[in-house]
């Protein structure tokens, strides 16, 4: 007896609109990038600098998603004013 | 175009579009390759895109595991001898039944510049319709950080290690833009990650081109793991990449070369190599070497750029 | 002929190719294999060519580039920069959606290598044209099969003819199969390079209408899978684990299905066009026979001619020419080998390992089925050697002895051995 088919085609074919594979990348994080907000001036080098692009828009400053940001450190790098502080993960 | 707000950089205007891709992906933190290809995402929009790749780092983003997806776009996942040539025949059957398509070939400096080259090549001289985007990192990354022919000379990397018979690379990278450059194809330029706004333009250009013949873009993307750049200086390397002229960004229509970002007081070579490890080895006279390279890559493209003025003929001015 | 094929195609007056001739006619001409496989293929209607020339089968390239150029075909014609992007071009438009075509040998067919089991493994169903020449390692500009032989496990289907009006039959044929959607796998046509390759015979052209009539039903068919810019899927997917496993056997059973289906298909033909081939293997003389010859390729004609010959002496002798190598016609094999009395297999190519002909081991496979029946491996035709009639003379006068019970040698090396 032969399993059920998990591709309805003959060829290895994916569909998203199916599946939308995705990665817990957020537990890979060892630092955080904590935001300074009076230091922030809304440029937003930081989320287009950002890898994963997961900075969330919030009006009048940029916020990592945690849940994907992988902690690279760019965004604080790459802002002019400095605003981000890499933390490490566990500490207050 | 714009719904940018407040003081936002004008550079978001370029990426209107929606990130095609799952949140959560593979690459190592800090990578370009994943910035670059989300950015691609954004710029080209998804509606008449088809992207290929190979087996690489950008492979377990572009194509799926059995059924499932990293992202929604249309995705051809192709060898990497043939990437070219792959992107030749889904480009030539759109073609053929009327379908509006971008196919963008996204691949790493392994394929294009090595086991891929000739079929990149036979595709610039057809004047294939299709975008080929190179992401260099130097070397073959997936595989665990080996020479490919776009390692510069002095890099170490684990087949060209630092001993006392070897000190790295020892000849010169292939300089692959100029090589796709001199097909005279409508379209060939460098960009990198530092300059957005210089990348988003030139991709958008490369979509109007491809209508022409191969537009080709030759993406500089340090590898923070293989190269040994901490993972918040990758956007910098390119910045001082770019400030070195050791990676000038240009661009060449049919083989009329401009700058489109000049350096007015270029850096030494070091404000470049002193970020990456690969390049720890390197002595003082090592490193001059470098800087010749350098300069000497950089004079000749600069002499192309001042070819433009010699060749202004009937039919370079038309656009041949 | 299917007249109502001919009444819905056929009837339309005045339709005038570049050469003047009427569009609707059979056309008989005296053309080479060459020609019969460029013909073959632009009767076909592909849509996306990808042409790259090599000893001996340029000609078709050359053929079809002029077919192109006189707007007898209607196609994106790549003049590609090696078969390796040949093959790779052809898979991706196929993926595309596209009717695709192209053609090689030897040499070109090994540098393509990757990109042909991709092909396969992409379920792709695209039709090349194989003219058979020894592989590079003994540089050889001449006939023999080592080249089909060395990608029998790339999961292509592997069909081989044995006359010019083969070629051309069995490319329209082989369309039929690949696109059939209950088998979608590419398919390779083959025939021996030199000998067919640049043999004038006179071959019966059909009529475009006529061809399109035969692949008609491929369109009342559910369609394939196909790329589509916009559209969120992804085709080349990583196969993990079981899914891995489950494209494997979808592939294997895919191949299975093919061989009914090309006897099934070699049925559809003759009563389209009034030819057949006998789909997975052509016999002649088999029924009564107590020794079987098997055979494939042009040496086909040359062995059929001994038969006759042999028969007049009394000798009751077969042959069996296999027309498909790729799936391995098994089943029709045993039902015609059953209680021979001896079975004597010549290979135009080695298999390694064995010191044997390939298709003499794969026959020997058959043991638990056919029983022990005395089989034969005779090598010969390597590198444009003659298969004569006197050297498959003396293959019978072995295979006649060894049905006699006398004992045999298994593997003979005719050219290399003293008689």
């Amino acid at each position: 007896m032969i399993k059920k088919f998990q591709f309805r085609e003959e060829a290895g074919w994916s569909h998203a609109d199916e599946i939308l594979l995705c990665l817990d990348t957020g537990s890979w994080r060892v630092e955080r990038p904590v935001l300074n907000k009076e230091k922030c001036n809304y440029c937003g080098l930081c989320a287009l600098f950002c890898p994963t692009q997961c900075m969330v828009d919030r009006d009048d400053h940029f916020e990592p998603n945690l849940a994907f940001c992988k902690g690279c450190g760019i965004c604080a790098n790459e802002c002019p004013r400095k605003a981000f502080r890499m933390r490490k993960e566990g500490d207050a | 175009m714009t719904n940018r707000k407040g003081g936002l950089s004008k550079v978001f205007d370029y990426f209107c579009n929606e990130d095609p891709f799952a949140e959560g992906l593979s690459p190592c933190p800090g990578c370009p390759l994943e910035l670059a290809l989300r950015l691609l995402g954004k710029i080209l929009g998804s509606q008449d895109l088809v992207m290929t790749g190979t087996p690489s780092c950008s492979n377990p983003v572009m194509t799926g595991q059995n059924v499932g997806a990293w992202h929604r776009l249309t995705a051809y996942c192709t060898l990497m001898t043939g990437a070219a040539a792959n992107a030749t025949g889904l480009s030539r059957q759109y073609r053929r039944s009327g379908q509006d398509a971008t196919v963008v070939c996204f691949n790493g400096d392994g394929c294009a510049a090595d086991i891929g080259f000739q079929a990149l090549s036979g595709a610039a001289e057809r004047g294939e319709n299709f975008i080929y985007v190179c992401y260099d990192n130097e070397g073959y990354m997936n595989t665990g950080v080996q020479r490919s022919g776009t390692t510069p000379i002095g890099a170490k990397t684990a087949t060209t290690p630092v001993g006392p018979k070897q000190r790295g690379k020892s000849t010169r990278r292939k300089n692959l833009p100029l090589l796709m450059a001199m097909h005279r194809i409508p379209y060939a330029a460098t960009a990198t990650l530092s300059h957005l706004e210089d990348f988003a333009k030139k991709l958008l250009k490369a979509k109007e081109k491809k209508n022409e013949g191969l537009a080709y873009i030759h993406l500089f993307a340090p590898c923070p793991t293989g190269w040994g750049v901490p993972t918040h200086q990758a956007i910098e390397v390119c910045r001082n990449a770019v400030r070195t002229n050791y990676f000038p960004l240009w661009e060449a229509e049919k083989g009329i070369f401009t700058l489109t970002h000049q350096v007015k007081k270029p850096k030494p070579i070091m404000e470049y190599t002193r970020l990456i490890k690969k390049y720890n080895h390197l002595k003082e006279d090592e490193l001059e070497r470098i800087q010749e390279e350098v300069d000497y890559e950089y004079e000749f493209l600069r002499h192309l750029t001042e070819f433009r003025k010699c060749v202004a003929t009937k039919h370079q001015t038309a656009g041949e | 002929m299917n007249a109502h094929a001919r009444l819905l195609g056929c009837g339309k007056k005045g339709m005038l190719n570049m050469e003047g001739t009427e569009f609707n006619k059979t056309k008989i001409k005296v053309i080479t294999g060459n020609s019969a496989a460029a013909h073959g293929a632009m009767l076909c209607r592909p849509e996306v060519l990808a042409l790259y020339p090599i000893t001996p089968q340029t000609e078709v390239v050359e053929e079809i580039s002029g077919f192109y150029a006189s707007g007898e075909l209607d196609a994106e014609v790549v003049e590609v920069e090696g078969e390796n992007s040949a093959m790779n071009i052809i898979t991706a438009a196929s993926a595309a959606g596209a009717r695709a075509f192209t053609a090689t040998s030897s040499y070109g067919l090994v540098y393509m290598y990757d990109a042909l089991l991709q092909a396969a493994g992409y379920r792709v169903p695209i039709v090349m044209v194989n003219v058979n020449r020894e592989t590079p390692g003994i540089t050889a500009v001449s006939s023999g099969q080592q080249d089909m032989i060395s990608t029998r496990d790339s999961g292509w289907i592997q069909i081989i003819t044995s006359s010019c009006q083969e070629i051309l039959d069995s490319i329209i044929m082989a369309y039929r199969l690949a696109e059939d959607f209950d088998i979608q796998v590419p398919v390779m046509v083959n025939y021996d390079g030199f000998y067919l390759s640049y043999l004038a015979e006179k071959v019966e052209v059909p009529c475009r209408a006529d061809v399109d009539g035969f692949l008609a039903p491929l369109k009342d068919q559910p369609q394939r899978p196909i790329l589509k810019p916009g559209e969120p899927m992804g085709f080349g997917t990583h196969g993990i684990l079981e899914g891995y496993l489950e494209l494997r056997y979808k592939h294997s059973t895919a191949l299975e299905r093919a061989k009914v289906k090309f006897d099934e298909i070699d049925k559809a033909f003759e009563r389209h066009f009034g030819r057949s081939y006998g789909g997975q293997i052509d016999t002649y003389r088999t029924a009564d026979a107590d020794m079987v010859l098997v055979a494939s390729g042009s040496l086909s004609g040359t062995a059929q001619k001994v038969i006759d010959l042999k028969r007049d002496q009394g000798l009751k002798i077969g042959l069996i020419r296999l027309r498909m190598f790729r799936p391995f016609p098994r089943e029709r094999l045993i039902e015609t080998l059953r209680g021979k009395k001896a079975i004597g297999v010549i290979d135009r190519s080695i298999c390694f390992g064995w010191n044997s002909g390939p298709i003499y081991v794969e026959l020997r496979a058959l043991s638990p089925e056919i029983g022990y029946i005395p089989m034969m491996s005779f090598i010969d035709g390597i590198a444009n050697m003659d298969v004569s009639v006197a050297n498959i003379e003396r293959m019978v006068r072995i295979l006649q002895s060894a049905s006699e019970g006398d004992s045999y040698q298994k593997v003979t090396w005719i050219g290399m051995e003293e008689e």
